[in-house]
C-alpha cells in the first residue's frame, strides 16, 4: 500500500463522520430549539419560505451521503454505486464552498452552520479552507479501490497517524472547537460578571478602610453607586472638619479579601483631602439595613441631587 | 469660548445652564438632563480621580493605581482632560430659511446662522443631490468644515432612523419599538425602497429586528435606506452570546452607529454603550425586560469615558457614555463600512459624535475601536 493509497484510505470514515456530524448537530438543534438552522448558514441567502425546507434537505443529504460513504466503502456497491456517492459528497463541498464565499460576502455577520447553533461565528478563511479541504477529500476518493482492514500492525498504525494528522488539520481549520475549548473551560471575568450592589457594599462594610473612616460618615445611604470594569465605586456624604465631604470607596469586585481603595474629598470641589489623624469607628446597621439602603438608591443617580463640579465636562449643547 | 479645561471637540455645557453654543437645535429641549448628565460624568471623573490618585498623594488607604491594576492614565485624570481634537469636524443643527448654492442660512427659534458652502459640498436628502435642491423649511443637519467655524462642506436633510423590533405590520408601514422611554416609531416603506431595504431585511415581520434610515416626515419615517443587516433571529431569541475567556481587552473592535436626539440635545457628544451594569438599570430598557443581549461588552456606568476611534478615517475621540442602548445589544450585524467589524455594536453615538469622528449618516455605521479606561 502506497502512502497515497493510504491517504485516500483515510477520506472516507474521516467524509462520513464529518457528514454525520453535520446532521446530527443540525437535528439536535431541531429538537432543542424547534429550529432547522434555517437562519445561519447559506440557507440565510435564501428567501424566508425556502430556508426551512432547504435546511431539513441539506440535512438529510448529509445523513444519506455520510451512509452511503460507509456502505459502499466496502466491497458492496463498488464502482458506480460508490463513486456516485463520493461524486456527490464532492460535489456538496463545492457547493458548499461557493456558497459560504457568498456568505462571507453578502452576510459577513452569519456563521456557516455548518454544525447547526455550533457554527455562530462569522464566515471567516479557516471555514472557507475547511470546506475546500473536504471537497478535495472528497474528490480523492473517488475511484478508490474497495476499502480492507490492514494486514499488518505497521499498516494499521500508519493509517491511525494520517487520520490523526488530518483530524487535528480539520480542528485547526474548525472554529467550533476553539469555541467548545472555551466552553470546558469557562470562567466569567470580572468585568462580565454581573454582581450585586448589596454584595459590593456588604464586602465594603467588612473591610478595615470602612472601619477607619466610617466615623466621618453622615449617611447609611450611598450617595452614587456605580461600576467601571472591575471596580464598584461607592460614595457616602461625610464631614470634616465642619465641612462637607464625600468618602469615596472604590472596591475591586471578587468574593474574597477585595482590594479596596479610599479617598476623603472636598464636596463643592471635588478635591482631595487629607485624612484626619487617627480612626473614626462607629456602629452601623446590619444587612437588613444594608439592603434597605441599597433598594433605595435610585436606579441611576439622582442627577437632580448632584452639586456642580468644575470639571472637564466632554458634553456639548451647542449643536 | 475655549476654557482651560478641554473637553472633547472643545464643546462644553454649562453646568449653570447658561447658554453657550452656537445652537441650531432646540436650546430648551433636554438641557435640563443634559446639565444633569455633565454634573454626573464631571463628578464621577472627579471622585474615581481621586480615589486612584498616584500613590504618593494617596490617603491611607489607597495603593495607587497601578497596585489596582489600572494603567496610570485609567486613573482618570482631571488636569490630561480629554484629548484635543480641534480638527475634528463639528455639526450644527437647524432649520434651513434659505438656500443658494454658495450660502445656507439655518434658523432656530429666533436666531439665524449663515454658512459658506465649499464648492464640494454636498447635501443628503433620501439622495445625493446639490445644496442648492434643499427646500425652506427642511431640518438639517449640517458638518463644519474643521478649519472654518462658519463653512459647511455637508448637508443631511431630515435625516432621521429608527431602530427596534417590529411590534406590528400594516400593509407597508412598520411600528417599531425603540425601547421603554421612547414612542413607538412609524416607518412607512415605499415600494421603489422596499426591494433595497427588503436585501439587508428579509423579514418585516413582529419580532423581527430593524435598522433603517430614511426622511422624517412629522411622527412618521419613510424608509429609504437599510442601516446594516438585519440579525437572523427574533429579538425573543437571542443566540447564546460567544464565550470570552481570560480578561476582557480593553480595545474592542465593532460597528459605531448613531441615533437620533429624542431626549437628548442635539449636539450632546456623547456615546450609548451596550453594558451599562445592571444594577443601575438602563432606564431605555425595552418592555419586555431583555436585559443582557448578543453582545458581552464590560459593564461600565453613566460617566465612563470611552475613546472611540473611527478605523475608516483614523480620527478618535474621548467621549463619555451618557445612556444606554438596549436594542443595540441585541444585534449582531457587521458594519461594513471600510472591511467587515470583527464584532457587532460597541457604541452608539449621538449624532454630534458620530459626525465629528467623521461617520457619514446615510451609511449607518462605522468600524470603530473603543478603549476603554483610558
Amino acid at each position: 500500500m502506497t502512502m497515497l493509497h493510504a491517504i485516500r484510505e483515510v477520506q472516507i470514515p474521516l467524509l462520513a463522520a464529518m457528514l454525520f456530524g453535520g446532521c446530527a448537530a443540525k437535528v439536535l438543534q431541531m429538537i432543542r430549539a424547534g429550529s432547522a438552522g434555517e437562519h445561519i448558514g447559506p440557507t440565510a441567502l435564501f428567501p424566508m419560505h425556502l430556508r426551512r425546507p432547504l435546511a431539513i434537505v441539506l440535512c438529510l443529504v448529509e445523513g444519506g451521503l455520510g451512509v452511503g460513504l460507509l456502505l459502499t466503502a466496502g466491497r458492496f456497491g463498488r464502482n458506480n454505486p460508490a463513486d456516485g456517492i463520493r461524486l456527490a459528497s464532492c460535489l456538496l463541498f463545492v457547493v458548499a464552498t461557493c456558497a459560504l464565499i457568498e456568505l462571507r460576502q453578502s452576510r459577513p455577520d452569519v456563521g456557516c452552520g455548518c454544525f447547526g447553533d455550533f457554527s455562530t461565528s462569522p464566515v471567516n478563511s479557516r471555514t472557507l479552507a475547511r470546506s475546500a479541504l473536504l471537497a478535495i477529500a472528497s474528490l480523492s476518493t473517488i475511484m478508490l479501490r474497495p476499502i480492507t482492514w490492514p494486514r499488518t500492525t505497521a499498516g494499521a498504525l500508519g493509517l491511525l497517524a494520517i487520520l490523526g494528522a488530518e483530524v487535528l488539520l480539520i480542528g485547526v481549520l474548525s472554529p467550533e472547537v476553539g469555541e467548545g475549548l472555551i466552553r470546558l473551560g469557562y470562567t466569567e471575568p470580572c468585568e462580565l460578571r454581573n454582581v450585586p450592589a448589596a454584595r459590593t457594599l456588604a464586602v465594603l462594610r467588612r473591610s478595615k478602610h470602612w472601619r477607619r473612616y466610617s466615623g466621618l460618615i453622615t449617611s447609611e445611604v450611598p450617595e452614587d453607586v456605580w461600576r467601571e470594569l472591575c471596580w464598584r465605586f461607592v460614595v457616602y456624604p461625610a464631614r470634616y472638619q465642619d465641612r462637607q465631604t464625600d468618602v469615596v470607596f472604590a472596591v475591586f469586585l471578587q468574593h474574597r479579601r477585595p482590594v479596596v481603595h479610599v479617598a476623603l474629598v472636598d464636596s463643592s470641589t471635588g478635591a482631595p483631602l487629607e485624612w484626619p489623624a487617627g480612626k473614626q469607628r462607629t456602629r452601623w446597621p446590619g444587612r437588613a439595613a444594608l439592603l434597605g439602603a441599597t433598594r433605595s438608591l435610585s436606579p441611576a443617580f439622582n442627577a437632580a441631587e448632584a452639586r456642580p463640579a468644575p470639571a472637564d465636562l466632554p458634553l456639548s449643547t451647542d449643536l | 469660548m475655549r476654557g482651560a479645561h478641554i473637553a472633547c471637540c472643545d464643546r462644553c455645557a454649562s453646568l449653570t445652564g447658561s447658554s453657550r453654543g452656537t445652537a441650531a437645535s432646540s436650546p430648551d429641549h433636554g438641557s435640563a438632563g443634559a446639565t444633569a448628565s455633565a454634573t454626573m460624568v464631571a463628578r464621577r471623573r472627579l471622585l474615581k480621580a481621586a480615589v486612584f490618585r498616584p500613590q504618593a498623594e494617596a490617603g491611607p488607604g489607597g495603593n495607587g493605581a497601578d497596585a489596582a491594576g489600572l494603567a496610570p492614565d485609567d486613573t482618570g485624570s482631571q488636569t490630561s482632560g480629554f484629548a484635543n481634537i480641534f480638527q475634528l469636524p463639528r455639526s450644527v443643527a437647524g432649520t434651513i430659511l434659505d438656500v443658494s448654492p454658495h450660502v445656507l442660512i439655518l434658523g432656530d427659534g429666533s436666531r439665524e446662522q449663515r454658512f459658506a458652502l465649499t464648492p464640494e459640498a454636498v447635501a443628503w436628502c433620501g439622495g445625493q443631490l446639490e445644496p442648492a435642491a434643499l427646500i425652506q423649511g427642511d431640518r438639517a443637519i449640517v458638518r463644519l468644515h474643521p478649519f472654518g467655524r462658519n463653512v459647511a462642506d455637508r448637508i443631511w436633510a431630515n435625516i432621521g432612523r429608527v431602530t427596534g423590533v417590529i411590534t406590528e405590520r400594516s400593509g407597508n408601514q412598520l411600528l417599531v419599538d425603540e425601547g421603554a422611554t421612547r414612542e413607538t416609531q412609524v416607518i412607512t416603506l415605499r415600494p421603489r425602497s422596499l426591494g433595497r431595504i427588503q436585501v439587508r431585511f428579509p423579514t418585516l415581520e413582529p419580532g423581527y429586528l430593524v435598522d433603517i434610515i430614511g426622511i422624517r416626515r412629522r411622527d412618521e419615517l419613510i424608509g429609504m435606506i437599510p442601516a446594516t443587516s438585519q440579525p437572523a433571529y427574533p429579538a425573543q431569541r437571542l443566540p447564546a452570546p460567544p464565550l470570552i475567556s481570560g480578561h476582557v481587552p480593553n480595545s474592542i473592535t465593532g460597528s459605531a452607529t448613531w441615533h437620533e436626539p429624542r431626549d437628548e440635545p442635539a449636539g450632546i457628544l456623547g456615546v450609548s454603550y451596550p453594558a451599562l451594569d445592571p444594577e443601575t438599570g438602563c432606564a431605555e430598557d425595552l418592555a419586555g425586560g431583555m436585559r443582557q443581549g448578543y453582545s458581552r461588552m464590560p459593564f461600565l456606568a453613566i460617566g465612563s469615558v470611552l475613546r472611540v476611534r473611527n478605523d475608516c478615517t483614523g480620527s478618535s475621540c474621548r467621549i463619555p457614555v451618557t445612556g444606554c442602548t438596549p436594542v443595540g445589544r441585541l444585534f449582531n450585524d457587521r458594519c461594513v463600512t471600510c472591511g467587515t467589524s470583527p464584532r457587532g455594536r460597541v457604541a452608539d453615538l449621538t449624532l454630534a459624535s458620530f459626525i465629528a469622528l467623521g461617520g457619514e449618516l446615510e451609511r449607518g455605521c462605522f468600524n470603530a475601536t473603543i478603549t476603554i479606561g483610558e
